[in-house]
Parts: structure tokens; sequence; C-alpha cells
């Protein structure tokens, strides 16, 4: 896979404010780059830099092979770019508004009506194609949007806060729509402070504090990188103490606790480090060794706990 | 060879239809009673206007003879051309000075920019759009207008200049309000110096000239130099072509006077020399299209650059 957005040292102050400082980052062509930080980390500031509006105040960016700041008409070609508000026109139809960007990114005439349907029928709003936009709501304008960014068929999306504001159903119509246009090819550089999106459908994550890149990759490394030990629940019908000698006597068991009894089934936290033959080695002996053994789970590392430790709690 | 080079030339009217923008802002307009109600009051107001300059006219002389209908025709044409005058003066900055900074409080002009629209095409659709509709209101006073043909006492020379003077008025003062627009982030602070800008045009250099050319006359009285005396005509004239009314007045008088629409001379009261001018209307079209093409220069240089 090649590298399709690539930031080096870059770095954009507003007088003696540093919104965005030293920042390298690679995105890696087919990607969802989920790009997390607290509000006023630096992100939206990176995006605007990555699509031409701000000039950095030094460092470099490069999407799809093209210098940002030498060649911004091909960085344009290459993006289709959703700011983190919507940015509507009221006083238009569906389909005009959709035309009219269109227009903008040069599409001839003949070929918009069928770009139209296409479009809005990915978005899941053919029914909406003669209402007027600001008959819309909050998530249909967000998906029309969508649709706008996705016009002139550009490598790349890069999204600020595409589910923002939105209710519980709409954020996940835009996550499942972002996994759709992802199959479809599509690079997505999306920024979110909602953990929970990121986690569901993010290939690869970048997590900015203070304007500092603090750490990025593929999200399970990371998830070994920074939660090295794993959690195992196991749950008992008996044998609680014969269990508890078991896990003395095996290497990778850093701690253990036990929880407080269900249905009188004895419970038992269990802190691992290693990998999944860890985990394999301690199942097998706890079967081997004949104990009761009705439940046995590991506990998800989840982006949060990652967010948590790879940050100090910053804002610029 | 590339395709560019087959493309062939397109008009300026074929750029302005296929400009996305102009097609947006039109499609705006004139959706909705909005449109139709303005251009049907402002149909009502100069007939109104032209009525009572008829009926005013009228009944100071009592009859509206054949000799005096010369008089009456020039009255309704010079009536119409002046509300025209103030119609493009005062209303046309209003079609756009909420242009640009309007996308930028609707957080669409970031949209814009991320477009492959070039800047000039943003410009230029805002300003074309504004400028069509407001063709389309002096087209609909042109049948009052023609009251004056019926009358007689106007002149081709008249109806031309008169043509003329109204493009490049509203030509100026839309652009004016588009360079205000993208100069400022708020349509209200655009709007405030787009009207500072045509009163300065209009009240402020016309007043300026008329208070200090004769307090500089009268200061220089005794020095009875030509030179300066030239250059104060120069000057006081170049300060009242910088106003549409005046330059429409001033461009009659000597049309009716020297007989002219071009070039004529002055004759000095400190010596017996005469020094050459120029109808005042082409004092008035050359400085407001080099105004108008530096503040379209600057809209589009505006518009393109990218925050700091």
């Amino acid at each position: 896979m090649s590298v399709i957005i690539e930031t080096k040292n870059l770095t954009k102050r507003y007088g003696q404010l540093t919104a965005v400082k030293d920042l390298t980052l690679q995105v890696e062509e087919g990607a969802i780059y989920g790009f997390v930080g607290p509000n006023g980390a630096g992100k939206t500031s990176t995006m605007r830099i990555l699509t031409t509006l701000l000039t950095p105040t030094s460092g470099e960016a490069w999407i799809a092979g093209h210098s940002v700041a030498k060649e911004p008409r091909a960085v344009r070609r290459a993006i289709g770019y959703m700011p983190d508000f919507f940015g509507v026109y009221e006083d238009m139809k569906v389909w005009e508004y959709l035309d009219f960007f269109a227009a903008c990114y040069d599409i001839p005439e003949r070929e918009r009506p069928a770009l139209i349907t296409d479009l809005l029928a990915l978005v899941d709003l053919s029914h909406r194609h003669e209402d007027m936009v600001d008959s819309l709501s909050r998530g249909m304008k967000q998906r029309l949007c969508l649709a706008r960014t996705l016009a002139h068929d550009p490598q790349i999306l890069i999204l600020d806060e595409p589910a923002s504001g939105l209710d519980p159903r709409a954020r996940i119509e835009i996550r499942e729509l972002l996994v759709e246009l992802s199959k479809l090819g599509k690079t997505i550089f999306f920024s979110s402070h909602i953990l929970a999106d990121v986690a569901e459908i993010c290939t690869d994550i970048g997590i900015i504090e203070a304007g500092e890149m603090v750490t990025q990759g593929n999200i399970e490394e990371m998830q070994r990188l920074l939660i090295p030990h794993r959690t195992i629940f196991i749950t008992l019908l008996g044998k609680l103490e014969e269990t508890k000698d078991v896990l003395l006597n095996m290497e990778n068991i850093s701690e253990f606790e036990e929880l407080p009894a269900e249905n009188s089934r004895h419970r038992l936290r269990i802190s691992l480090t290693g990998g999944d033959e860890a985990v394999s080695r301690l199942l097998s002996a706890l079967v081997e060794r004949g104990l009761p053994v009705v439940n046995f789970t590991e506990e998800e590392r989840d982006l949060e706990e990652i967010f948590m430790r790879a940050t100090k709690g910053i804002v610029s | 060879m590339s395709e560019a080079t087959h493309a062939p030339r397109r008009t300026l009217a074929e750029r302005l239809r296929s400009n996305p923008v102009t097609l947006k802002e039109l499609r705006g307009r004139m959706r909705g009673a909005r449109a139709f109600v303005v251009l049907t009051l402002y149909v009502v107001l100069i007939s109104g206007f032209t009525s009572l300059l008829y009926l005013t006219y009228s009944t100071s002389t009592g009859l509206v003879a054949s000799s005096s209908g010369s008089v009456i025709g020039k009255i309704i044409f010079g009536g119409v051309l002046g509300f025209q005058l103030f119609l493009v003066t005062f209303i046309a900055p209003s079609f756009t000075a909420g242009s640009i900074s309007g996308e930028r409080e609707r957080q669409t002009f970031d949209l814009l920019r991320t477009t492959l629209l070039p800047a000039r095409s943003v410009v230029m659709g805002k300003l074309g759009s504004a400028l069509s509709y407001i063709l389309l209101l002096l087209i609909a006073a042109v049948p009052l207008q023609s009251l004056a043909f019926l009358m007689g006492g106007v002149v081709i020379e008249e109806v031309a200049l008169s043509l003329i003077m109204l493009l490049v008025t509203a030509i100026t003062f839309s652009t004016a309000g588009v360079f205000f627009s993208s100069l400022t982030r708020r349509t209200l602070v655009a709007s405030v110096l787009t009207y500072s800008f045509a009163l300065v045009a209009t009240i402020g250099l016309p007043l300026l000239a008329l208070i200090f050319i004769p307090v500089l006359e009268m200061s220089f009285y005794d020095i009875n130099s030509p030179v300066l005396e030239a250059i104060l005509i120069y000057a006081g004239g170049f300060l009242v072509t910088t106003n549409p009314i005046l330059t429409v007045i001033f461009t009659e008088i000597v049309l009716q006077e020297e007989n002219t629409i071009l070039f004529f001379d002055v004759n000095l009261s400190s010596s017996s020399g005469s020094i050459p001018l120029v109808s005042p209307w082409i004092v008035y079209v050359l400085f407001y299209v080099i105004l108008t093409v530096v503040m379209l220069a600057s809209s589009v240089r505006l518009v393109k650059k990218p925050e700091k």
C-alpha cells in the first residue's frame, strides 16, 4: 500500500498560540484513518491545511503525491472535503445542490442527472430529490454533504467530525456509509472525538493532543503497544482454590482477582501478558486439570483506554 | 495536442451561462415571488415618478403644445435617467454587498474554495448574476423612456450616452459591493463600506469640488495665473465626473452649448488662451472602468488567498 496523505513537521501558529506543532503523519491508500483528539487539539487546523484552505506556518503536506502548497488544484481534484458544519445552501433543492457542486468540479452538464441519481441513492436520499435542502433533517443534511464530497469521485475523503451533533441512528448511518465508501476504494481521513465511532470502523488512528501527534498507526498494533496486558474473565462452578493454585504456578499471569460470586458461581479476573498463545495455554491448563470452567472471556481493549493512556489531557 | 487547444472560444455570455455560481444565484434570486414583487414595485415607482413629472410640467405650462413637446420629452427622459442612475448607484450595491461575506456567514465559502472553481469564476458569477437582475430592471424602464421619443427633444447621442453611463455605473457600484464583501467577513460591515463608497462617490467628492474650488479660486484670484486656472478647471472637472448625476448634467450642457460629445476648448479668464477639455462622460467612464478593474482584481485575489 502506498502513502496517500503525508505531512512532515507541519506547524501552524496563530500569534502566540501553536495549533499544530511539528505534525508528521502518514495515511496509506485505502485506510480509514481516525484522527482523534480533544477539542482544540489541532485536528481542524490540520484538515484545513490538507484541504488547501489554510497556509501552514512551516512544514509540508502532500495529498496523492501533490504538494498542498504548490499544487492546490491537483489536491482539490483528489479530495472531497466535509467541514465540521453543514455548509448547505438552504434555498436550493436537493438535486440543485448536488448539480451546483458537480458543475464546480467541471462535470459536464449531460452527465450530471445520472450522477445525482447515483449519489442520492448511495446516501439513501433518492426520495428527497425535489425537496428543498432546508426541509431535510440534520442527519439527512449531513448525508447530502457527504454525497457532495463524492461528486467528482475523489480518491480521498477528508471529513471533519462527520458524526458530530447527530442522533444515534444518524451516526450509525454515517458510519455505515463510511465503511461502504471504503469498500469502494476511497481513503477516508476523518476526525472525531467520539471514540466509539472511530473504534468501530477505523483501520488506523492518529491521536493528537495540544497540536502534537501523540501516537499513530494500525489500531491493533497500537492496542498491543499501549495496553500490553490482556484481561481474562473466567466463571467456575467450583474448585476455586485449585484454580488459584494453577494460576499461581503459571507464567504470563501478572495478577488475578476474585470477583463477587454470581448465582453461586465463582468469578476471577486475570491479567495476562503475551499473545494468543498465552491465552490458549491458560485455557488448556484449566481444562487439563478438570476445573469446572463455564465461561472464559477476554475483555475487549477499547480505544478509550488507548486514548487515556496516550494523552495527558492537555488542551492548547 | 491538448483538448483545451481544440475547445472553441466561448463568448462572455456563454461563459456567464456556464458559470455555476451565476446559475445558482439567478435560480435563487428568481425563485418565489420576491424578484417579481421588486420588479413590479420598481415599475410602479418609476411610472408614478414619470407621471408626476408630466403632470407637474403640463400643469405649470397650462397645456402641452407642440412647441413644448420636445421640452417635456427631455424632462421625462432626464427624469427616468436620473431615477435609474439613483437605482444603480444605491440599489445595485445591495445586490452584491453580501455576495462573498454571505458565503462566509453561511459557512459555504470553504466548500466553494475546495472545488475546482477558480476564484475569478466565483467573483464573476456573483457580479454577473447581480448585473443580470439590474439589467432586467433597467430594461423594464425602457417603455417609459421611449415616451420621450414620442414627444421628441431627445437625440440619439443622448440615448447612447445614457446607456453607457447606466451600464458603467451599474458595473462599478456592483463591483464595489463584491469587493467590500470579499474584504470583510460580515455582510453588515460590507454593506456599510459599500454605501460609504457610494456616498463618497456621489456626494462626498462633488461636495468637495463645490466647496474647495470657489475657495481656491478666491485665494488665487489675484495671482491671475493661466496655469493655476487650468489646474483648477481640470481638478474641478475631475471631481465633478466622479458623480454619475453631475456627469450626466455637465455632459448634457456640453452637448447643448458646444454641440459635441467628445472634445471642446474652454477660454481662460486669466489670459486670452484656451485649454482643451473632454466631455465629462469620457473621464467618468475611464475613471470608473479603471476603478472596476482594480476592485475586480482585488476581489479575485482576496477570494483566492488561503487563510494565514
